[in-house]
Parts: structure tokens; C-alpha cells; sequence
């Protein structure tokens, strides 16, 4: 096994607001190795996305990262200056958002924004940034790059200005990608071409990929592994195929079997997660998961469980476990 | 290990989620408002200042008109705290006054500002097509033209007099209102209760006073409260010039256009009338800030 | 450069501007005409025969009517008429080497309000919620609540009084404008007491206008490629920031006519504010609907420059 190219250790990531303290990201750790394509799924609200800024350090006030270790090539990015941030991001590590069109500054061309993305790390000749950026285009598939190259992105169509973005993700060979979410703004046939592009970059430039997203589907269509989150805690993580296959955690279980399926009988209910979204100021006594989960035992009450080993490569913050819920359980079905 | 499955309630677990009291907008903004320290104490402020207007009206420490109650020019001193004028006048007196003037101009013209603008800006907003067309061309062209020499026109026509400066200064600002009631109106109109009352065979007037107008009165009274301190300015700026109201009316404008003559030798005469004059805009500057922001349903607290 | 659709534009709005320059001026030429009496009535230095050659030399024995014709054809040539007071001196020539005058000042004023104001706008937006920004705020309320020749009057003790009573008789600013177009250093003061409520109201703007932009995700977008602060938001955030202001440079133009006329009386600079306050004194009624013609004019082409301005800062907008 490779070394790491990225860990995080223990995380936390809090928002100090006028009503209180926001958990948002509490206590994450992983790994992600050279090449890696990592998924980071979950609903809205539980920290994918403020993990995957505080791994940039990206997050404003009132959010600060107040404990944890990110370790990049031997430093760690929490305690490092800010100029030596500000070098990591976009050259080292660099980042997509969800919806390009606005995240693209819309008063400058794409073509500019992409041989800015050079220039801060750089000193690089115009004509060449030029031929860079033409270049970067054309391997995102955009057609006559030479002439897109200095269009403004609301002359761009969605997926299009999606591709551009990750074309200045990619512009200084980065070993990560971290993309936020960069299918749900677009639709469903579009999605797929993205994915198809990033499997395919990935491929070709083994640059590591974090894909967030809430769309279990997305990670199945990229990613290799995956961590499920909730609450801002892990509750689950391991290979895509195995946590599909057979997943540990209620949450986990739960998502998958609310994807609405084609060969599904009519007549079955969808099936959705009852309750609301978890309170991250005062977070539920013990399994923070255990007010809508219907496979709850007494002890889930009051103990916080940690990732426990579930399986090859699979780890599950649960005491109960699929496993057990549906030998016990009989009607384990919607 | 006792196995209890069971199907969670959003109720059995509340956690800290904080349930907000059900208020309407005019408690809320006044519970807003009462924390803008600044809006506090304009508005105290400007009670002190209808107060001492009041009082002029009955008293004031000299006769504001009779020229040599102290020597000219006086400077500041126990008898006569503000000094005299170059005519001898107590400026205190007349600086009272004044107050009454400025607010007799500022209360008067957001009156007729009112009228004219919320009538046009229900109209055209409700009514639209034609009528809207021909008032929203009107609004336009008033907006092209620089309000002052128009007012300056006015005055040149009408002649001078606080009634006059009044209208005058209406005339010219009366757009800020009619846009904006008007495009309250354009938005209010599509709401479901405006639908319900139409499809209910309300008449059109009924709806403007008993739906519109009520729902448009947050920023109505925000903008009136703003165009309180425009017209005293605007006022101010008439009689600084010489053409505003009659002399020996002690309007602060006409005060500090009397003193600038003097500014080096007695700058008390130009500063106490501009001192005046500028803390009353801040006021309701500051007024006018925090009703808006007390008032803006966007707000998060 | 120009496209052919960009010069298409540009006539019809000068089309439209001339047509509310007729519209204003006529306005203003019937409204004038309706006084009682004329400028000569109180000119008793003039027999009834002299008084009616004088009618007639101005046009004012013919039908109101003809009157007008003639008027609008003089627009249009450019010729304003003569002035009712001093008798055989062309308005045009007069009025427009006053309104270079004011442009002077009023251009000076408008750099200054933009400038100073922008700069605290954006240092405000910056340090939002702390002491700076809330100083800022506030202070912006008041510049924008005193009146211009309260500004003027505080800097004139200042700069021609205090500093030569404190500096002891060595520093002696002369407060004041000598010829048409003022010595070197005059502008100053007009300029700024012009401009400072503006520059506060400018200030608020840019600040709210900031602040929104520096929520936007293109800026996060930019912080995540690596680029330092001050290029996110010089080259970021800033250019987007603009554009509510260059929304209220129209309004901003006209204020600071309006205000133009008080600081020019104060300092007795020779523009159009100070010409026009004396033809309303003196009851010249010809120089009257000329200022007013000149500033419906100058008001259009402000406009038409401002929409120009806007496509220039943001690609989006193409007429």
C-alpha cells in the first residue's frame, strides 16, 4: 500500500453563531492515496462540504477549524502560514464548485480565469498561459477550444462551463481534485458525461479525486471508495462495490434504499427517512442517527458509537449493524 | 441486548431546536428598532426638537424680529447664549423658531409627497398599461431634471413663502414615493390575498386601501421618514441662496446665509444655525436607517 | 472598436436627448413667459419708445407662437438668443464657457466622491463588524446629512482663519477663485465640500455592494485557485462590486449640479449654478431657459455615458 498522499486526523470544524456553537464537522478522519478516487456522501447539513473547505482552508468566519491535523506532503495544513496555503491551493490541491455558473466570475473570460489559475503559481509568458489554457480545454473535451477560450462564461452552457471549471482545477497537474458536488446543478444526461470525464482524467493524470455529493448514484458512477456522513461524523466508510453490496450502517442502508428503482413494484411505498435533519448546536444524546432510525436499541441512547471494523476495509459507527438488524428484524423490506 | 425496533417521531426528539414566538412585523420591528442605540437617540433628539418648537411657539428668550435687543455680532456669552446676529438678534430665539420651520417644511412636504406620490404609485401600479405607461414617463422626466433649479423655477413663478417652498419642493420630489408605492403595489397586487379579494368582487378601491396600502406602509413610512431631512436640506439650500423664505423669516438656511458674510470674524452666526441644521439630519438619517432595517423581513434576528 | 449596432445606439440616444432638450426647454420657455410683466418693466431708465424698439429687438411683440418657432429653430442652430440684462451679449458662447467652468469643479468633485468613497467602501466591507466598519457607517451617515455650505463654511474657518491663527501668521490658504477657471489650488475646497455627501453615500453603497460580492461563489472560487487576497478582491470582487455604483452615477451627476449651485455662489466661481441663481435674481429670462437647456443636455449625455460605462464593466449587458 502506497503512503498516503492526504490524511486528515480528528477534525473539527465549528461555526460560532449568535445562537450557538455549530458542530459542523466533528471529529473526521481519513485517508486518500495517490490516485484515489474518494466519494464523500450525505445529505445537506452534514459537512462533506465544510470538510472538503477546511481541507483548503477555506472556511470563513464565523467557521474556523478548531482542532485536527490535515498532513499534505509531510505538513500539516491546519497549523501552516497562509502563504504557504495559499501556494497548496489550486496548484497542489485544487477545488470545483457546484454550480459553475456562479462560480465563475462573470465579468472575465473563461480563458482569462483559466490562465489565472497558472499565473498565481508561476511566472509563465502570456502567449504560453494562452496555449495552456486552449489546451486544458480541448482535454475537457470543450469543441473549438481556440475560439471558447475567450468567451464569458454565460456564453457557455451548463455542462460546458462545469468542464471549464474542472479545466482550471486541473491547470497546474494538482495530485487532488476535490469537486463539491459538481453534477447537482446540472441534468442527468450532462451528469453522466462529467463523470465520465472525470473517470477519465483520472485515469489519464492519476490525480486523486474527493467527489462530494448527496447523490448515491454519483459515487457509484466514479468513485472507488466511499465515506458516508452524517451529522458531521463519519458513520460508514469502504469500497464503493462492498458498502452497495451490503451496507452497516442504518443511514447508509437507508439512503440506498430511498433511491426510487425502475424494476421496483408499483405498489411498494418510496421509501424515505422519517424525522428531520439533526440539530448540530446540541446534537442528540448518543447515536446522533438515533431519532430516525428504526433498527435502534437501548444502548443507542446513550452511547456514542466509534467506527468499528464491520468488514474487509469497511468501517461503521454503529452498535447494532445491518448485519444483526436483519437477521433479527424480520420485515427488513419497505 | 433487547432489540426494540420502532418507527421515530419527529416529536419524541425536539433536541435544541429554538421555537420562535409568533409575532407580526410591526412588534418585531419595534423590538429591532429599540435596540439601534443610534435610533434612540435621534429619536430623542428629535422629540427635543418638536418640544422646543412648540415652546417657540409661545415663548422664546427674546424677540426673535427686534434687531439690537444685543449688540451686533455678539459672541456667545451668559446673556445671550448663542450670541447675536449682525442685526443684533438673539440668534437662540431664532434658531427656535427655525426649528419650527424646518419641520413645518419637512413634515409639510412628506404630506403632500404622500398624497400625490402613493395616489399615482397605487394607479399606475394596480392599473397598469396605459396609465401605468403615462406615469412612469412622468416619473422619468421629473427624475431627468436637477430638482433645485426646477424648485428655484417654482419659486421664481409662485413666489416666495413657506407654502410655496412647500409645493415646490413636492413638486420635485414627489417620484421617490410614486416609484416606490408603485412598485409595491406591482408586487403586492399578484399575492394570494389581493387574488382572493378580486376573484370576491372587491372593488378596485377597496382593495387598494384595505389590501395594498396597509402591506406597502413599512417602506412608505421609511421613505418619509428619509424625505423629512431632503426637504429641510432642500430648503435650507432655497434660503441659503436668497430665494426661499421671506426675510426676516429665521430659517436656518436664511440664518446661515446672513452670518457668511461675518464667517471670519464671528463664525458663531453661520455655525450655530449649520450645527443645528446638520445634527437634525443625522437624526432622522439615523431614524430613517433604523426604521429600515427594522422594518426589512430579511432581517435574521 | 465600435461595433456598428454600438453607433446605432448611440444616435438614437442622441436623438432622444435632443428631443428632451426641445421638451425641457419648452417647458421652461412657456412656464417663463407666463410672469407678469417683462425684464424691462422695472427698468425706469427706459421710455415707453425705447422700451417697445427693445421688444421688438428680442422678439417679444410677436405671438407667442412665433416666439417659440423661432426659439426652437435657434436651438438647433445653437443660438441661445441674447441676454435680456446685458443687452448684445450672445447667451452660448457665455454659457458655455461657464458650464466648463462648473465641469471643472463638478469633474473634480465626482473623482474625488468615487475615489475616497470607494476606497472606504471597500476597506469597510473588508473589516466588517469590527470598530473600522462601524465607524465608517456611521461616519457616512453624517457626511451625508450636512449640507454642502455647512462643509464649505467649517473648511473655509479652517484653511483661511485657524491655520494662519495657529501656524502663527506663516500659512495663509487663500480661500476664494481668481479668474475664470481659478488658481492652482483653489479647487480644492469647492471640489471637496461638493463632493463629500456623495462621497458618503458612494462609501454605503460600495460597502453593501462588497460585502454581497464577497459572498458570491466566483470569489471562493478565486481564494481556491490561490490567488492572494488583494487580487481577489482588486480583480475579483471589486469590478463586480461596481456596478451598483455606476447605477447611481446618474443620480450622483445630477446632485452634484444641484449642489454645484450653492458651492459655486459661496466661493464665487463663474459656472453655470452661479449664472443661473443671478438670472433668476435679475430676472434675465432668456439666460434662464438657456441654463436649463444646458443641463437637460448635459444631464442626457451624463446618462448615455453611464449606460456606456455599464457595458464596458460587465459583459453581459449589450444593447
Amino acid at each position: 500500500m502506497t503512503a498516503p498522499v492526504l490524511q486528515v486526523k480528528d477534525l473539527k470544524t465549528q461555526f460560532f453563531t449568535d445562537d450557538g456553537v455549530v458542530k459542523a464537522v466533528d471529529g473526521v478522519s481519513f485517508d486518500l492515496h495517490p490516485g484515489e478516487t474518494l466519494g464523500i456522501v450525505g445529505e445537506s447539513g452534514c459537512g462533506k462540504s465544510v470538510t472538503a473547505l477546511s481541507i483548503l482552508r477555506l472556511v470563513q468566519e464565523p467557521g474556523r477549524i478548531t482542532q485536527g491535523q490535515i498532513i499534505f506532503k509531510g505538513s500539516d495544513i491546519v497549523t501552516m502560514p497562509d502563504d504557504d496555503v495559499r501556494d497548496i491551493r489550486g496548484k497542489d490541491i485544487a477545488m470545483i464548485f457546484q454550480d459553475p455558473l456562479s462560480s465563475l466570475n462573470p465579468v472575465l473570460q473563461v480563458g482569462f480565469q483559466i490562465e489565472e489559475a497558472m499565473e498565481a503559481h508561476q511566472k509563465i509568458p502570456g502567449k504560453i498561459a494562452l496555449s495552456r489554457a486552449v489546451q486544458l480545454l480541448k482535454q475537457v473535451r470543450i469543441p473549438a477550444a481556440e475560439t471558447r477560450v475567450r468567451d464569458y462564461p454565460h456564453q457557455f452552457s451548463g455542462g460546458m462551463r462545469q468542464r471549464a471549471m474542472i479545466a482550471m482545477g486541473l491547470a497546474n497537474k494538482p495530485s487532488i481534485l476535490i469537486a463539491d458536488e459538481p453534477t447537482t446543478a446540472l441534468d442527468v444526461t450532462v451528469q453522466a458525461q462529467i463523470l465520465e470525464l472525470l473517470r477519465d482524467l483520472n485515469e489519464e493524470t492519476r490525480t486523486a479525486i474527493i467527489l462530494i455529493t448527496h447523490n448515491m448514484g454519483v459515487v457509484a458512477g466514479l468513485c472507488k471508495r466511499v465515506l458516508v456522513m452524517y451529522a458531521g461524523r463519519i458513520v460508514e466508510q469502504g469500497p464503493v462495490d462492498q458498502i452497495f453490496k451490503d451496507p452497516q450502517h442504518p443511514y447508509t442502508w437507508s439512503l440506498l434504499q430511498s433511491i426510487p428503482r425502475l424494476d421496483a413494484d408499483r405498489k411498494d411505498r418510496l421509501l424515505s427517512i422519517e424525522g428531520l435533519p439533526p440539530d448540530l448546536i446540541k446534537p442528540p444524546p448518543g447515536c446522533r442517527f438515533h431519532p430516525r432510525c428504526r433498527f435502534r436499541i437501548e444502548r443507542c441512547f446513550h452511547d456514542d458509537p466509534a467506527l468499528m471494523d464491520v468488514g474487509p476495509d469497511q468501517d461503521a459507527a454503529c452498535w447494532v449493524t445491518m448485519r444483526r438488524a436483519l437477521a433479527t428484524d424480520g420485515e427488513a423490506h419497505a | 441486548m433487547a432489540t426494540a425496533p420502532g418507527v421515530a417521531t419527529p416529536d419524541e426528539y425536539v433536541g435544541a431546536t429554538i421555537v420562535r414566538e409568533q409575532t407580526n412585523l410591526w412588534a418585531d420591528a419595534w423590538r429591532r428598532l429599540k435596540r439601534n442605540r443610534l435610533a434612540l437617540v435621534s429619536t430623542i433628539l428629535l422629540c427635543g426638537l418638536v418640544l422646543v418648537a412648540l415652546v417657540s411657539l409661545f415663548w422664546t428668550p427674546y424677540p426673535i424680529w427686534r434687531q439690537g435687543v444685543a449688540s451686533t455680532y455678539q459672541t456667545p456669552n451668559s446673556h445671550f447664549l448663542l450670541g447675536a446676529d449682525a442685526a443684533g438678534r438673539d440668534i437662540v430665539s431664532r434658531l427656535m423658531v427655525g426649528a419650527q420651520i424646518s419641520l413645518e417644511v419637512g413634515v409639510g412636504t412628506q404630506i403632500v409627497v404622500a398624497l400625490i406620490g402613493i395616489t399615482i404609485g397605487l394607479i399606475a401600479g394596480y392599473f397598469r398599461g396605459w396609465l401605468d405607461g403615462i406615469f412612469s414617463t412622468l416619473i422619468n422626466i421629473f427624475y431627468g431634471i436637477p430638482d433645485l433649479l426646477v424648485a428655484l423655477l417654482l419659486v421664481l413663478l409662485l413666489g416666495r413663502g413657506l407654502d410655496k417652498i412647500i409645493f415646490a419642493i413636492a413638486a420635485t420630489r414627489w417620484m421617490d414615493m410614486a416609484r416606490l408605492v408603485r412598485g409595491q403595489t406591482l408586487a403586492l397586487r399578484e399575492r394570494e390575498f389581493v387574488e382572493a379579494a378580486r376573484a370576491s368582487g372587491t372593488r378596485p378601491n377597496k382593495i387598494l386601501s384595505r389590501h395594498i396600502l396597509p402591506n406597502a406602509l413599512g417602506p412608505i413610512i421609511v421613505q418619509a421618514t428619509f424625505g423629512i431631512p431632503q426637504a429641510i436640506l432642500f430648503e435650507a439650500f432655497l434660503s441659503f441662496l436668497g430665494l426661499g423664505v421671506q426675510p426676516p423669516t429665521p430659517s436656518w438656511g436664511a440664518m446661515a446665509a446672513d452670518g457668511f458674510h461675518a464667517l471670519r470674524i464671528a463664525p458663531h452666526i453661520v455655525l450655530a444655525p449649520a450645527i443645528a441644521l446638520s445634527l437634525t439630519l443625522m437624526a432622522f438619517n439615523f431614524l430613517g436607517d433604523g426604521l429600515r432595517d427594522a422594518l426589512d423581513p430579511r432581517q435574521k434576528r | 472598436m465600435l461595433s456598428r449596432r454600438a453607433l446605432i445606439y448611440i444616435g438614437e440616444r442622441l436623438v432622444l436627448i435632443a428631443f428632451t432638450v426641445v421638451a425641457v426647454s419648452s417647458i421652461v420657455f412657456v412656464g417663463v413667459h407666463q410672469l407678469p410683466g417683462n425684464a424691462f418693466l422695472s427698468d425706469r431708465r427706459i421710455d415707453a419708445a425705447a422700451q417697445a424698439a427693445l421688444l421688438h429687438h428680442y422678439h417679444l411683440d410677436i405671438p407667442l407662437f412665433d416666439q417659440y418657432r423661432l426659439f426652437v429653430s435657434g436651438i438647433f442652430r445653437g443660438d441661445l438668443g441674447e441676454s435680456l440684462v446685458n443687452r448684445g451679449i450672445p447667451i452660448t458662447p457665455l454659457l458655455l464657457r461657464e458650464a466648463s467652468v462648473s465641469l471643472e469643479v463638478g469633474a473634480t468633485a465626482l473623482l474625488f466622491t468615487i475615489g475616497l468613497g470607494m476606497v472606504l467602501g471597500v476597506i469597510a466591507a473588508i473589516r466588517q463588524n469590527t470598530w473600522i466598519d462601524y465607524l465608517a457607517t456611521t461616519a457616512s451617515v453624517i457626511g451625508y446629512s450636512i449640507p454642502n455650505f455647512v462643509t464649505a463654511s467649517v473648511l473655509v474657518l479652517v484653511f483661511a482663519v485657524y491655520l494662519y491663527n495657529w501656524t502663527g501668521g506663516t500659512i495663509y490658504y487663500e480661500v476664494g477663485w481668481d479668474g475664470t477657471y481659478g488658481k492652482l489650488g483653489q479647487i480644492f475646497i469647492p471640489a471637496f465640500a461638493l463632493g463629500f455627501p456623495y462621497a458618503s453615500i458612494v462609501a454605503r453603497l460600495t460597502r453593501a455592494s462588497m460585502l454581497e460580492v464577497l459572498k458570491q461563489d466566483y470569489v471562493r472560487t478565486a481564494r481556491a485557485k490561490g490567488l492572494t487576497d488583494r487580487i481577489v478582491i482588486i480583480r475579483h470582487a471589486l469590478r463586480n462590486a461596481l456596478i451598483p455604483v455606476v447605477t447611481i452615477l446618474g443620480p450622483l451627476t445630477i446632485g452634484i449640479i444641484t449642489g454645484s449651485v450653492v458651492i459655486e455662489n459661496i466661493f464665487g466661481i463663474p459656472g453655470l449654478g452661479k449664472e443661473f441663481v443671478n438670472s433668476i435674481l435679475s430676472r434675465d429670462y432668456n439666460i434662464v431657459i438657456g441654463v436649463f437647456t444646458f443641463y437637460a443636455a448635459a444631464i442626457g449625455v451624463a446618462n448615455l455615458l453611464v449606460d456606456l460605462l455599464y457595458t464596458a464593466i460587465d459583459p453581459r449587458i449589450r444593447y
